[in-house]
């Protein structure tokens, strides 16, 4: 087994069998996994922002910042590995917030939203999904055989 | 348990004078070097630290410095300051028991991303840069490690509270424990003699509304705090289970898009500051 961490704002693709995509400390971030099982290609994204608009030279540098640029990366990078979107399997986890009791520090909700928003505008379907609440997410992504978990804060793990 | 726990600030470490020393220096434009040199040195630990930071890609990008002498000279006195206050704190997170909510080194983490949050913030806002906001910063959740030595048994009735009855990770810790971690802070604050406005800071770095007036330093404190969570950075088992309080927003004219592009700051810059984070073992 071998450990490839993927850190804030950033992707990682693989088909060696032995690998563990593992994602820590997703706050009001994303994590977005991919698995295709005929290939037994997989990634994982760990985005932080819901759209590139925000800053666009920034983007460009780094796609795993944002949603929009980040799933988009995640997805061909998949394909580029031999993923077919037809049979990609996808898995989200996060998108947490902060107890407050006003509009504002929404990250985690917007998040969420982009997601969604992209995922329906491309017919793509999420499998599976942990997100919302208060609490800090770990999440790994095994390629032997697409299996993903989360590991919250609190000390809960489950699997998606 | 609370005046066992009360009882244990007395037996934390006295705050390392060395920083006081070296700010009150650098405050004299015309400080020596040799005079600056001897002070440093003379705190082994915080010596050991300053060479391993000031070669830190965050501080100094253009040379090695290899002596106290060196740092002194070439890192200016702003980051030569934060480079003292940074290796003087972390011994305060060096304490690694099992015992805790969370591990000394997430919690550094955690304190090292607040302190370099309201320095961006700082930046933004008063257009300066605060070394005091920088050290209140950089202590904000010292409580937690005097309370995590007691907390491990009532651990459990507190995360319940949290995960199933909607309370704020601050509001359990007073219901179970009697008093919270930023009270806690701020006694430590006190213990140490520390000004007045750094034991407000952290006695109020979850309540800046209850603060009272010229506490700019709380609030600040609190909207960095609260982007690192936002960012994941939450350095214990509460993660975000606190709650945000919204006039900071308002108070800064600060927007829903600021708070995106300080997050994406904050992250640029703690790629850069990988060995801030580092200086502590364990």
């Amino acid at each position: 087994m071998s450990e490839m961490v993927v850190g804030i704002a950033d992707l990682k693709v693989s088909n060696k069998p032995d690998d563990i995509l593992t994602t820590y400390a997703l706050g009001s971030c994303i994590a977005v996994a991919v698995y295709d099982p005929m290939v037994n290609v997989g990634g994982l994204l760990h985005y932080m922002l819901p759209d590139s608009l925000l800053d666009i030279g920034k983007a460009r540098a780094n796609p795993g910042m944002f949603a929009d640029t980040g799933i988009q990366l995640l997805f061909k990078s998949c394909y580029s590995l031999g993923a077919e979107k037809r049979r990609i399997i996808v898995k989200v986890a996060g998108g947490a917030s902060i107890l407050d009791n006003t509009n504002y520090f929404r990250i985690g909700e917007k998040n969420i939203m982009a997601l969604r928003k992209i995922f329906w505008r491309n017919k793509v379907f999420i499998d599976g999904e942990d997100t919302g609440k208060n609490c800090n997410r770990t999440v790994r992504l095994h390629i032997l055989d697409g299996k993903v978990t989360v590991k919250c804060s609190d000390g809960m793990t489950k699997e998606l | 348990m609370i005046e066992q726990i009360l009882r244990s600030i007395e037996q934390i470490p006295a705050f390392p004078t060395t920083i006081f020393k070296v700010s009150g220096m650098l405050n004299d434009e015309d400080y020596s070097v040799d005079a600056l040199t001897e002070v440093i040195k003379f705190d082994q630990a915080i010596a050991a630290n300053v060479i391993k930071m000031s070669n830190s890609a965050y501080l100094s990008p253009s040379r090695s410095i290899g002596t106290i002498r060196e740092a002194v000279l070439y890192l200016g006195q702003r980051n030569l300051l934060k480079c003292v206050q940074t290796a003087g704190v972390s011994r305060f997170f060096q304490t690694t028991g099992q015992r805790q909510m969370a591990t000394a080194h997430e919690l550094w983490e955690h304190s090292v991303a607040v302190a370099l949050m309201s320095q961006i913030l700082a930046r933004k806002i008063l257009k300066r840069e605060d070394e005091r906001l920088y050290l209140a910063a950089l202590l904000h959740d010292v409580g937690k490690i005097v309370m995590g030595e007691y907390i491990y048994e009532s651990f459990e009735m507190i995360m319940d509270l949290v995960t199933r009855r909607g309370y704020s990770f601050l509001e359990a810790e007073e219901e179970i424990i009697g008093i919270n971690h930023a009270e806690l802070g701020g006694m430590i604050a006190a213990h140490w003699h520390y000004p007045q406005e750094m034991e407000m800071a952290l006695t109020y770095h979850h309540r800046p509304d209850l603060a009272g007036d010229d506490t700019t330093t709380v609030w600040l404190i609190h909207l960095a705090d609260q982007i690192c969570l936002l960012a994941g950075i939450t350095g214990g088992m509460d993660g975000l289970a606190h709650r945000g309080v919204d006039e900071v927003m308002k108070k800064f004219s600060f927007y829903e898009k600021d708070l995106e592009v300080g997050m994406l700051e904050l992250v640029e810059h703690l790629q850069r500051a990988r060995d801030l984070v580092g200086i502590v073992a364990g």
